[in-house]
C-alpha cells in the first residue's frame, strides 16, 4: 500500500469517525442533509461521466474515443454509490416531509404522500440504480472486454444500447433532482429543475474527466491525446457553464416575475440572510469565472487553465447543491466539523475508489477500431 | 499604363507537394501567399502562418457593448425617463432586463460577425474574384492544389514569382491580371446603380398608380371603414332627423336610478333607520369614498389629497352640524366645488348610511357628559 493510499485511508476513516460522532451530537437531520448532499454530488459526477460515454456511442463521435476510458472509469463510481444511496433511504422518513406520518394531515401533501412515501421512493431509487448499473455493464464492461477481444461487434451493440442509456440517464437524473432535492420542500415545484441538475451533473463529469486526463498526461500516460481533444473538452465546459446559468436564471426569473407564494417561498429562503452570499459566490464560480476564462480559443486547450477551471467547476457544482439542499432545513449556512468530516469521508472514499479504478483496462480503448480515427482528430 | 497583376498562380499535384513548397516560396517574400485547394488540408494554416482573424475580438467587444446598451436603455427607460411600478416590482429590476440584455448582446455579436466578415475581412463588395476567371479554376475545384503569390501593396514582380514557384515544384503557372474597374465596385457604378433603382421604383409606382385609376377592379380592403355605423357628433343618414338613435320616451327611468322627488335640501329625508347595521354600512362607505379627503374624523384634514391644494369641507364644524341631511346628499350626488359626483360610486343606501355615519362623527367630536350616562356598567 503506497503512502498516498495510506493517507487517503486515514482521512476516510477519520471522516467516518467524525460523521458517526456528528450523528450522535448534532442530530439526524443535519447528518442526513450532509449525506444527501454528498450522495447527489458524487452521483451527478458519475452520471455525468456515464452521459459522456453514452453520448459518444449515441452520436458515433470519433474524437472522444481516445479519452473514453476516463469517463468509463469515473462512471464506475455508481457501484459504491449504490450502497451510499441505499443507506441514504434511511434519511427519507427523517428529512423528507412527504414521507412523514404527518404528511397525511396536510391537504397538499396528502395527495403526494403515496409518491413521496418511503415504499414508492425506495422503488424509484432501486429502479434507477438497476437501470444505471445495466448501462454500466453494457457500455463500460463491454468496452473493457473489447481491449482484449478487439471485437468490433461491441461498437454496434453499444450504439444500439446508447439511446436506452440516454433515457435511463435523462429520467434518472430528473428523478434524482425531484426526489432527493426538490422533495425536501414538497410544496415547491419546478419542471425545469431536473434540467438544472443535468447541467451541473454534466459539468461535474466533464471536469472530473478533464482533471483525470491531465493527471494521467502529467504521468506521461495518454501522450497521444492532443490539444485538439482538450479543446473539445474545454468547449463542452464553456458551453455548459452558459447552459447552467441559462437554466438556473430562467427558473428564477419566471418565479420572480409571477411572485406566486407557493413558488417564491423557495427563493425567499435561499436569497436572504447567509444564503445570498452562497448563491452569489456560486454564480461567480459556476458561470462568470469559467465563461471569461474559457472565452478565447487558446484558453480552451491550455492544460493549466483547464485544470484550475475544472477544479473551480467541481467546487461550484458542490456549492450549487449545498445551496439547493441545505436551506430546506437550515435557516443559515452551516459549515463546521460535521461538514468537514463528511467531506473527508466522501472525498477520501471517492478518491480511493478512483485510485482503484485508475488501472482498469488500458488507458485508451485499444480494442476500438475507431481509436486511430479518434487520435487523428484535428480541429 | 501597364496592366497590374493580381497574383501569380502555380499548380501542384498533391497536398503534400503544396505543403512542401510553401516554406521556400514564403522565404522569397514577394507577396502575400494564398492557397486554393479542393478540400481543407490539415497543417495548411500553420504552414501559411495565417494570422488569427481579428473577428473574434471584434465580436466580443461588440457583444459587451450590446449588453451594456441594453442595460442602459432599459434602465434609463424604466427607472429614469418613465418610471412605472409594474407588478409590484421596483422600477430598476435587473431580473427583467436580462432577457433583452441577452438578446441585444447576441444581435450585436451576430451583426458584427456577419458584416465584419463580409465587408471588413473579405473586402466585399468584390464581384468577381480573379481566380474564378482563371484557367486553373476547374483543376483547383477538382484535383489540383494551387499556391498563389498575391500582390499586396507594391506591384508584384511577375518574373521573379514565376521562377520562385517553378523552383518550388509548381507546374502550369498562370498570371492573374488585376480585375478592371468593371469588376470592383467603384463610386460611379454605385451612383449609377442607386439611380437605376430609384428610376425603376418611380416608373413602377407611376404605372401602378395609373393602372389602379384605370382599372378599379380590385378595391382596397375597406369593408370595416365603409360599414353603416354611427359616428360621434356626426349626422346619421339612418333616421330622417339626422339622429343616430331615438330619444327615450318621456318619463323613462334608467335602471338602478331613482329620480329625486325634490331638490330642496330641507325636504330630503334620510329614509334609513339609525341602527347599528346601518351605521356600520355607513362607516364602510365613508371609509371607502369620503375618508381620503374629509379625514377619518370628518374634520376635513385630508390623508391623501394635500397635494391637490383642495380644502375639503370640515364636516364636524357647526355649519355642517346644523345643516340638513339633504345638503350632504346633494353634495354626494352632484359634487361640490372640487368634489366630483359620487352618484355612480355609491348606491342609494350607501349615501344615506354614510350621512348617518357623518352625524355620528359630529356627535363624537362634540360629546356631552350626558352621552356617557347609561353606558356605564
Amino acid at each position: 500500500m503506497s503512502v498516498r493510499n495510506k493517507r487517503l485511508w486515514g482521512a476516510t476513516l477519520v471522516g467516518l469517525a467524525g460523521i458517526l460522532i456528528a450523528y450522535a451530537k448534532v442530530g439526524a437531520e443535519r447528518f442526513w442533509l450532509n449525506w444527501v448532499l454528498w450522495f447527489v454530488f458524487l452521483l451527478s459526477l458519475a452520471l455525468g461521466a456515464l452521459f459522456l460515454v453514452a453520448l459518444e456511442h449515441l452520436v458515433a463521435a470519433r474524437w472522444s474515443v481516445p479519452i473514453r476510458r476516463i469517463p468509463e472509469r469515473l462512471s464506475t463510481l455508481l457501484i459504491p454509490l449504490t450502497v451510499i444511496g441505499l443507506i441514504g433511504l434511511a434519511a427519507v422518513p427523517v428529512i423528507y416531509p412527504g414521507a412523514r406520518p404527518e404528511a397525511l394531515a396536510d391537504k397538499l401533501l396528502a395527495g403526494k404522500a403515496f409518491w413521496l412515501g418511503l415504499p414508492c421512493f425506495s422503488l424509484r431509487v432501486v429502479l434507477c440504480f438497476v437501470a444505471w448499473l445495466a448501462a454500466l455493464a453494457v457500455l463500460v464492461k463491454g468496452s473493457l472486454a473489447q481491449d482484449r477481444s478487439h471485437d468490433p461487434r461491441f461498437n454496434i451493440r453499444a450504439r444500439r444500447f446508447a439511446p436506452l442509456a440516454m433515457a435511463f440517464f435523462g429520467f434518472g437524473i430528473t428523478l434524482v433532482a425531484f426526489d432527493w432535492i426538490s422533495a425536501l420542500e414538497p410544496a415547491w415545484y419546478s419542471d425545469i429543475f431536473g434540467v438544472q441538475l443535468f447541467a451541473g451533473a454534466f459539468l461535474a463529469g466533464l471536469s472530473a474527466t478533464v482533471l483525470m486526463v491531465l493527471h494521467l498526461q502529467g504521468r506521461d500516460r495518454l501522450p497521444e491525446v492532443g490539444r485538439d481533444h482538450l479543446y473539445n473538452l474545454g468547449g463542452f465546459t464553456f458551453a455548459f457553464t452558459v447552459f447552467w446559468a441559462y437554466i438556473a436564471f430562467a427558473q428564477y426569473m419566471l418565479m420572480w416575475y409571477a411572485d406566486l407564494p407557493e413558488e417564491v417561498f423557495w427563493y425567499e429562503k435561499r436569497l436572504h440572510g447567509g444564503w445570498l452570499p452562497v448563491i452569489l459566490v456560486t454564480g461567480v464560480l459556476h458561470f462568470l469565472i469559467p465563461f471569461f476564462a474559457l472565452l478565447s480559443r487558446d484558453a480552451k486547450k491550455h492544460p493549466g487553465r483547464l485544470r484550475w477551471i475544472a477544479i473551480v467547476m467541481l467546487l461550484a457544482h458542490f456549492l450549487d447543491l449545498y445551496w439547493l439542499v441545505f436551506p430546506a432545513l437550515m435557516p443559515q449556512p452551516v459549515f463546521s466539523w460535521p461538514e468537514l468530516s463528511f467531506a473527508l469521508f466522501f472525498l477520501g472514499g471517492a478518491l480511493l475508489w478512483i485510485r482503484r479504478v485508475r488501472g482498469l483496462g488500458e488507458d485508451m480503448p485499444v480494442g476500438d477500431a475507431f481509436l486511430k480515427q479518434g487520435l487523428e482528430f484535428r480541429l | 499604363m501597364r496592366e497590374r497583376t493580381f497574383a501569380v498562380l502555380g499548380l501542384f499535384d498533391s497536398a503534400d507537394a503544396l505543403l512542401k513548397a510553401i516554406p521556400a516560396v514564403k522565404a522569397g517574400g514577394l507577396g502575400r501567399l494564398e492557397a486554393y485547394t479542393p478540400y481543407p488540408i490539415h497543417g495548411l494554416d500553420e504552414a501559411l502562418e495565417l494570422k488569427r482573424s481579428p473577428l473574434a475580438g471584434m465580436v466580443v467587444v461588440m457583444a459587451f457593448l450590446g449588453a451594456l446598451a441594453a442595460l442602459a436603455m432599459q434602465g434609463w427607460m424604466s427607472a429614469v425617463d418613465y418610471p412605472i411600478i409594474t407588478g409590484g416590482k421596483a422600477p430598476f429590476s435587473w431580473q427583467a432586463f436580462v432577457p433583452i440584455l441577452f438578446e441585444l448582446m447576441v444581435l450585436f455579436a451576430t451583426f458584427t460577425a456577419g458584416l465584419g466578415m463580409l465587408f471588413l475581412l473579405n473586402r466585399l463588395p468584390f464581384f468577381g474574384h480573379p481566380l474564378l476567371s482563371s484557367r486553373a479554376i476547374q483543376a483547383i475545384t477538382r484535383d489540383r492544389f494551387a499556391l498563389a503569390i498575391e500582390a499586396d501593396k507594391a506591384d508584384l514582380d511577375v518574373e521573379a514569382a514565376r521562377v520562385l514557384l517553378s523552383g518550388a515544384g509548381a507546374r502550369d503557372i498562370e498570371v492573374l491580371p488585376m480585375p478592371g474597374a468593371r469588376e470592383i465596385l467603384d463610386a460611379p457604378f454605385i451612383l449609377r446603380s442607386l439611380g437605376g433603382i430609384a428610376l425603376a421604383c418611380l416608373v413602377a409606382g407611376t404605372l401602378l398608380h395609373q393602372a389602379i385609376k384605370l382599372f378599379p377592379v380590385l378595391p382596397p380592403m375597406s369593408h370595416m371603414q365603409e360599414q353603416p355605423r354611427l359616428n360621434a357628433y356626426q349626422p346619421s343618414a339612418f333616421f330622417r332627423d339626422g339622429h343616430g338613435m331615438r330619444q327615450p320616451v318621456p318619463g323613462t327611468v334608467a335602471r338602478g336610478y331613482l329620480p329625486l322627488g325634490t331638490r330642496d335640501p330641507d325636504a330630503l329625508v334620510n329614509p334609513l333607520p339609525r341602527t347599528q347595521a346601518v351605521l356600520l354600512q355607513g362607516r364602510e362607505a365613508y371609509r371607502v369614498r369620503c375618508l381620503v379627503c374629509h379625514g377619518a374624523l370628518g374634520d376635513g384634514v385630508p390623508t391623501l389629497t394635500a397635494a391637490y391644494q383642495a380644502k375639503p369641507a370640515n364636516l364636524v364644524s357647526p355649519e355642517f352640524r346644523t345643516a340638513p341631511d339633504g345638503r350632504f346628499y346633494l353634495a354626494i350626488v352632484d359634487g361640490k366645488n372640487a368634489m366630483p359626483t359620487y352618484a355612480a360610486d355609491m348606491s342609494e343606501d350607501e349615501r344615506w348610511a354614510a350621512i348617518h355615519y357623518v352625524r355620528a362623527l359630529q356627535r363624537a367630536q362634540n360629546a356631552k357628559d350626558s352621552d356617557l350616562e347609561g353606558s356605564r356598567p
